[in-house]
């Protein structure tokens, strides 16, 4: 079952590359978090409940739920809803990302062991050069949260890759969220000037 | 042979389904199933007329390309019976059966010396060139999934491989061959056969300029085509040990959930916009990919 999830998960990493509107984003935001959840539930099944309860709550309620509540309040009040017309096509991107998969593959063959799961290495590698690319080709700084968003589910990924015995990894993970939050919540959803875009571009 | 034959029936029932479909989801009571079948019976007592501009490529074309779609038809097997050629490596043959039989399309269309033509065989060869990859993708990984090359024995070995995977790699070959079919078929949402302006069209330009007995076997081998990938659909979500009259229901069951499927998405979904459709065909050619990689990292097979 596991398996399906990563795969869709991996899915959803192409459609980031191929979507340009913010709210299709959004909904893969919230798809991944609970696309997490459920790689949480069956993957860590050795650590202690309290533990895993805290990681399946974070996934479900914190990235299913509050962070694209969060995002769509921010496009609403900012009237941004499409990626800005200088970032990089999504054709190209599309093909970036294929070529990125191949690479993370291939990382992922090079840096096997016996401790690290394959199939969540290549597929976290590749979440992170998705966020980078995502990062590095748009323009926005709504489209660089989404993928700094994408990172950090890179690092939830790494750390399911190293398996049940690295539950801290995790909550390092879960730390990087609440910082996500609260940089949301602070440049975002308290100062941003309705129906300007003075602070959603970052650069021309 | 069975498997043939059942092809050519599901092709006569397959647009009727679709045109029902629609008509009931506008609210109109529509033509009824075998309306296609009757328009092509029709069509085929009409002659045809060529422009003068037009030369002996544009009279052979719909010959030539509903001959490569019959040819293709003949490596689909069904269930545990072996399709009428069979051999390894019939899934190459399979695609480039298709793939000879619209570049005399798109020739056909260069030939009649219209810019419209001109203009819709570029897209159809940009969109078919894209979605190519995609489809060998998901070919190769089903090749690796089984260990197998041929159709007849990729399907037969499909679901006995024991492994985990089988359910997964049936959703997205089903994804993509749902996917791959509109492209191909140009529909919605990379084109729409409905409409009436030249700018806009993709496929439906490219025959313009065929009529009667012609455009017929254009439309023949359209409705084959959907038959034909519902008939690789069809291999594979259902097992091919199961009781074959059982299979022929499941078979029909199938094409025509898919003809229904065709028929929502028409409904539905608008079209692409022009420039948005190389992404959208990519897409799929990234998912394949993603399928391929994960085969390929769980069968120990990346070097």
């Amino acid at each position: 079952m596991v398996n399906y999830l990563i795969v869709f998960f991996a899915v959803t990493l192409m459609y980031f590359s191929s979507a340009d509107r913010l709210t299709t984003y959004i909904k893969l935001i919230g798809i991944q978090g609970l696309l997490l959840c459920g790689i949480a539930i069956f993957e860590l099944n050795e650590v202690n409940t309290a533990n895993l309860l805290f990681i399946v709550s974070e996934t479900l309620i914190f990235k299913t739920i509050m962070l694209p509540y969060l995002l769509t309040r921010i496009i609403q009040r900012s009237g941004v809803t499409k990626v800005h017309r200088l970032a990089m096509p999504g054709f190209n991107l599309l093909l970036f990302s294929i070529f990125g998969l191949l690479i993370s593959v291939i990382l992922a063959k090079i840096l096997i062991n016996p401790f690290i799961n394959t199939i969540y290495l290549a597929i976290a590698l590749f979440t992170l050069f998705t966020g980078m690319l995502l990062i590095v080709t748009h323009k926005l700084i709504i489209s660089h949260l989404i993928g700094f968003l994408i990172i950090e589910n890179a690092v939830f990924m790494f750390s399911l890759a190293i398996g049940n015995e690295m539950p801290m990894m995790i909550n390092i993970g879960i730390l990087l969220d609440i910082f996500v939050g609260v940089l949301i919540l602070g440049f975002f959803g308290l100062r941003l000037k309705p129906h300007t875009n003075e602070l959603t571009m970052l650069k021309d | 042979m069975a498997g043939f034959i059942l092809i050519v029936i599901a092709a006569c029932i397959f647009p009727g389904v679709i045109l029902r479909t629609k008509s009931l989801l506008s609210g109109r009571k529509g033509p009824g199933f075998f309306q296609p079948v009757k328009d092509i019976s029709v069509l085929m007592k009409k002659g045809s007329v060529f422009s003068t501009t037009t030369g002996l490529i544009f009279q052979i074309a719909p010959v030539v390309t509903l001959a490569s779609i019959l040819c293709s038809l003949m490596v689909i097997p069904f269930g545990e019976h072996r399709a009428l050629l069979s051999f390894e490596g019939d899934f190459i043959f399979f695609s480039y059966m298709l793939a000879f039989g619209k570049f005399f399309t798109i020739i056909a269309a260069l030939d009649t010396g219209s810019s419209f033509e001109g203009m819709g065989a570029s897209r159809e060869a940009f969109f078919s060139m894209l979605v190519e990859p995609a489809f060998f993708i998901l070919l190769a990984t089903f090749a690796m999934f089984t260990g197998y090359t041929s159709f007849s024995d990729i399907f037969n070995n499909f679901f006995i491989t024991g492994n985990d995977y089988v359910m997964i790699y049936s959703i997205i070959g089903v994804y993509l061959l749902v996917q791959i079919t509109l492209v191909e078929n140009s529909r919605v949402p990379v084109d729409d056969p409905k409409t009436h302006l030249e700018l806009t069209m993709i496929h439906e330009v490219m025959i313009l300029d065929y009529s009667g007995f012609d455009k017929a076997l254009i439309h023949i081998g359209s409705y084959l085509k959907f038959a034909l990938y519902g008939s690789l659909i069809y291999n594979l979500i259902v097992p091919a040990e199961w009781n074959i009259f059982l299979q022929t229901f499941l078979f029909f069951t199938v094409q025509a959930f898919f003809a229904v499927i065709v028929g929502l998405t028409e409904s539905f979904r608008a079209r692409n916009k022009m420039n948005k459709n190389p992404k959208f065909i990519l897409t799929l050619s990234a998912i394949a990919w993603i399928a391929f990689v994960v085969i390929l990292i769980m069968t120990d097979k990346l070097v």
